[in-house]
């Protein structure tokens, strides 16, 4: 096991950044308040906690006011469809408009809904994993009570025509959902450009920590809550605050908006000389849209080799890469990731796929150490594979 | 479980051991496929029972990989026996324990890659033998023995009493066609992958050896046949005939082992000759007359000297998860017991009359392969008293029909006899799988044809069904044949 140890894997989490950590250290040593306190303790926390709020809206351009705390990007996804569904219910709205790449958080409470008598349209995605805005327009129904499209897709790393569709959405007067959570700190969200109703985003994918994320509510967008309790959170999401760990995503939202342009510059030019060396070898392809796709993000199918074994292999050479799959592994067999399957692909090439994924610290001579290790991993794996042809 | 791998995977996975594909390989085979997305192959090579040589490739997971690269290592070098023998168990060992948590099924995957390439070798070995037919050989001695194994709870027995009567036992499942559980899928439960875990949880070794073809040719075309031709098939029959103990006695040659063994409740007597078992209600000598006598000299059956509670009450205490089983009834590649829709998929529908024995038409019917001798259900004409089907005319398409007492018969006449014992001992016949023996005197052949003349009449005595001769003690066949042609 080699010792220096190389993390590409930043779709799935980030390093904390020091400074973050520095920024919530004080919320977890000493004297603590509780946000809801009338006393001096209580009284630092909220304020904290508001200071963090401004952070997070400026990173995607909204009011603090239009900011709630959740325990996570799943938790802020959640809220926005069920919130969406419960305030729907008075209405008679049952129809629910969602892209067939969405993350589970997305993906799992629309199929709850659909369990429980809402009906979905699932938009399809092109070979390149793009919602076409047409399509999506086409969907829209004078009963839909909300429309979801992820900003960018956390496999692939296709990056969809959001703006596009929030308009339509604000035309036709659908709320829109966006899960921001790849995208939040690696591409300029401006809610005024793009008129989202709900906005999801997550701590731990922006140098934050884990457990903490945000739901942008537009004004007078409303949502019911789904966890209720001591009122927190203007109603919305009962609990008390996750003190530190609210301070940790605001410091990092803040450090995301002030180096947001460095950090695309940066991993941008990592990611160019990822897919560089990478499509080079044969049989070594790359997912989803070449131009319209995050800043950090390189999504290979490899012939004849399998995500496991190639993830693995890696990870015992040193270098921490995704199998960008959702490949639950079971006593029934791999589930092919559903995303990739809504691109066209089929069962052996969707597990036949690798995810690597460059953060701000990630340096050329790191990338130039992965490529040898990638073209020895699949050489090995190849002379192993019954089915390689290359 | 763990929730990560151990080392030894890794290792494996870095450094895989025998990849490749042999250049000449005695046997080639594969599982998985891409619903699993995995995949193993194994090439083998071998020669004199040993395994000389092995290549692996996997596509696969962590495990899959390495449980590949363990077996190769395991099996590499080592006498066939002894290779077939190795279990999930010794992998898993070989592998530093348990993997995480759904990742159990690559040992079964590589394990069944490996056993396919066994399949392979010994069907290359048997070319066509097995297809037209396999007498035996028997040129070996000893306590030795290849017992048949199906997964269910008599066949785990009698590998394990034979096993503890101090036997070298080899098991074999046999394939016989593709309406088996599973079989279209590695990680589903599977006839052939649970009768191999039955085995080695015994420390026993398994192969699998695939009989298709010749169940297609010699149980199956019949069974169609048969209906074609008016007559009520038994295929349970024709594959004792013709199948099993054939191929067991094919395994047993190329092992070097003597005896052949099967779950049946049966026994050998002297002669050697087929007798009755102790479980009276389980008695399948009905079934097993066609076995050939120079095969019976070598079978055994080690049931006959059980009850079937006795049976179960052994497998239950030796932990054999084979004890709940359902008893099978069915037609095996029938699953549904659904055989004139079987048939009827097979056979184009010929429709003709129903009549009485005067002649008189009493209805029409969809078709003769419907209809046997005895039946009473489906006929589709209305009676006063119940109607049975007494006689299937084929040629002029016409099924006739009687009371039950135009059922009875005074003789039956039984062609293609396979004995045991001398004419003269024949005392009574049964024609029934659950029926009793009627006391005969049996006749002199005409045309290759015995006559028995019943001392009571017998009912629904179906051309096409077995006709097996008993001793004067009641215990031993003499000889078992096919009804012929209705007596009068």
């Amino acid at each position: 096991m080699t010792e220096h140890r190389v993390y590409l894997d930043h779709a799935a989490t980030t390093p904390l950044d020091e400074r973050v950590l520095a920024a919530m250290l004080p919320h977890l040593e000493g004297r603590r308040g509780n946000p809801s306190s009338l006393h001096a303790s209580g009284a630092a926390a909220r304020e904290a906690i508001e200071e963090a709020r401004e952070s997070v809206a400026s990173l995607v351009g909204a009011s603090p006011e239009e900011i709630f705390f959740t325990a996570g990007g799943n938790e802020a996804d959640n809220l926005a469809l069920l919130g969406m569904a419960r305030a729907a219910e008075s209405s008679g709205k049952r129809h629910l408009v969602v892209s067939a790449v969405e993350h589970a958080a997305v993906r799992e409470a629309a199929h709850h809904l659909e369990g429980s008598g809402w009906e979905v349209s699932w938009i399809g995605v092109d070979a390149d994993g793009l919602v076409d805005p047409e399509d999506f327009a086409a969907a829209l129904r004078s009963d839909t009570a909300l429309a979801a499209v992820m900003w960018a897709n956390n496999e692939v790393g296709t990056v969809q025509p959001v703006e596009e569709l929030a308009v339509v959405c604000a035309e036709r007067g659908v709320p829109f959902h966006t899960d921001a959570v790849q995208a939040a700190g690696r591409v300029s969200i401006d809610v005024e450009r793009v008129p989202a109703s709900t906005l999801a985003l997550s701590g731990h994918k922006l140098y934050g920590p884990q457990g903490v994320g945000a739901l942008y509510v537009r004004e007078g967008v409303s949502l019911g809550p789904v966890v209720f309790g001591g009122g927190q959170e203007k109603g919305l999401r009962s609990g008390t605050e996750n003190v530190a760990g609210i301070v940790g995503l605001g410091t990092a939202a803040r450090l995301a908006c002030e180096e947001l342009e460095e950090r695309v510059r940066h991993e941008t030019g990592l990611r160019d000389r990822l897919i560089a060396g990478t499509v080079a070898l044969p049989g070594v392809s790359l997912n989803g849209h070449p131009e319209k796709r995050l800043s950090n993000s390189v999504h290979l199918s490899v012939e004849g080799v399998e995500a496991e074994s190639m993830v693995l292999f890696l990870d015992a050479l040193g270098y921490e890469v995704g199998s960008g799959s959702a490949c639950a592994s079971s006593s029934a067999g791999h589930k092919a990731s559903p995303v990739l399957l809504a691109m066209g692909q089929d069962d052996y090439e969707a597990f036949s796929v690798v995810r690597i994924t460059t953060g701000k610290d990630n340096t050329v001579g790191e990338i130039k150490g992965f490529l040898d290790a990638f073209s020895t991993a699949v050489t090995q794996l190849r002379e192993l594979s019954p089915l390689s042809t290359t | 479980m763990p929730e990560t791998y151990r080392p030894e995977v890794i290792d494996h996975l870095v450094r895989p051991r025998n990849v490749g594909d042999l250049a000449e390989p005695s046997g080639v085979g594969e599982s998985g496929d891409a619903a699993c997305g995995d995949i193993a192959r194994f090439s083998v090579g071998i020669e004199d029972n040993t395994l000389r040589d092995v290549r692996y490739k996997v596509y696969g997971c962590a495990a899959c990989i390495a449980a590949g690269s363990a077996l190769s290592e395991l099996v590499r070098g080592k006498n066939l026996l002894d290779a077939a023998r190795v279990s999930k168990e010794d992998i898993r060992d070989a592998l530093g324990g348990s993997l995480p948590a759904g990742k159990e099924h690559a040992l079964t995957l590589v394990l069944d890659a490996l056993h396919k390439a066994f399949e392979d070798h010994w069907n290359r070995a048997a070319g066509d033998m097995l297809v037209e037919g396999y007498g035996g050989a028997d040129t070996n001695s000893g306590k030795t023995v290849v017992a048949a194994m199906s997964g269910g709870v008599d066949s785990a027995v009698t590998a394990l009493l034979l096993k503890e009567a101090g036997y070298d036992v080899a098991t074999v499942t046999f394939r016989l066609h593709d309406g088996e559980r599973g079989s279209r899928s590695c990680c589903s439960p599977d006839t052939v992958l649970f009768a191999r875990d039955t085995a080695h949880r015994m420390g026993l070794p398994h192969f699998t050896l695939n009989l298709k073809d010749l169940f297609q040719k010699r149980v199956m075309r019949d069974f169609v046949g048969s209906y074609e031709k008016g007559r009520t098939p038994n295929p349970c029959v024709a594959c004792n005939a013709h199948v099993k103990f054939h191929a067991a006695a094919f395994l047993a040659d190329g092992l070097g082992f003597h005896h052949v063994a099967t779950g049946h409740y049966a026994r050998v007597a002297e002669g050697p000759a087929l007798a009755r078992p102790k479980d009276a209600t389980k008695d399948q000598t009905y079934v097993l007359w066609p076995i050939p006598q120079k095969l019976l000299a070598r079978t055994i059956f080690p049931l006959g000297d059980y009850e079937k509670t006795e049976v179960r009450r052994i497998a239950e205490e030796c932990g054999l998860a084979v004890a709940y089983t359902p008893e099978s009834q069915d037609i095996c590649f029938i699953p549904d017991g659904n055989y004139r829709k079987f048939v009827r998929k097979k056979v184009a529908a010929e429709p003709g009359e129903v009549v009485d024995a005067t002649g008189k038409v009493l209805g029409n019917h969809a078709g003769v392969v419907d209809f046997t001798v005895g039946q009473r259900r489906g006929i589709g004409v209305s009676a006063p008293a119940p109607l049975y089907v007494t006689e299937v005319r084929l040629r002029s398409k016409q099924v006739v029909v009687g009371r039950r007492k135009d059922l009875e018969v005074r003789e039956v006449r039984v062609r293609d006899l396979n004995w045991f014992l001398a004419p003269e001992e024949a005392r009574s016949v049964q024609v029934r799988y659950n029926g009793s023996p009627v006391p005969c005197e049996i006749e002199e052949p005409e045309d290759g044809e015995w006559v028995a003349r019943l001392a009571e009449p017998a009912m629904g005595v179906a051309p096409g069904q077995s006709a097996v001769f008993y001793s004067e003690d009641g215990e031993r066949v003499v000889a078992g044949g096919v009804v012929a042609r209705r007596g009068s």
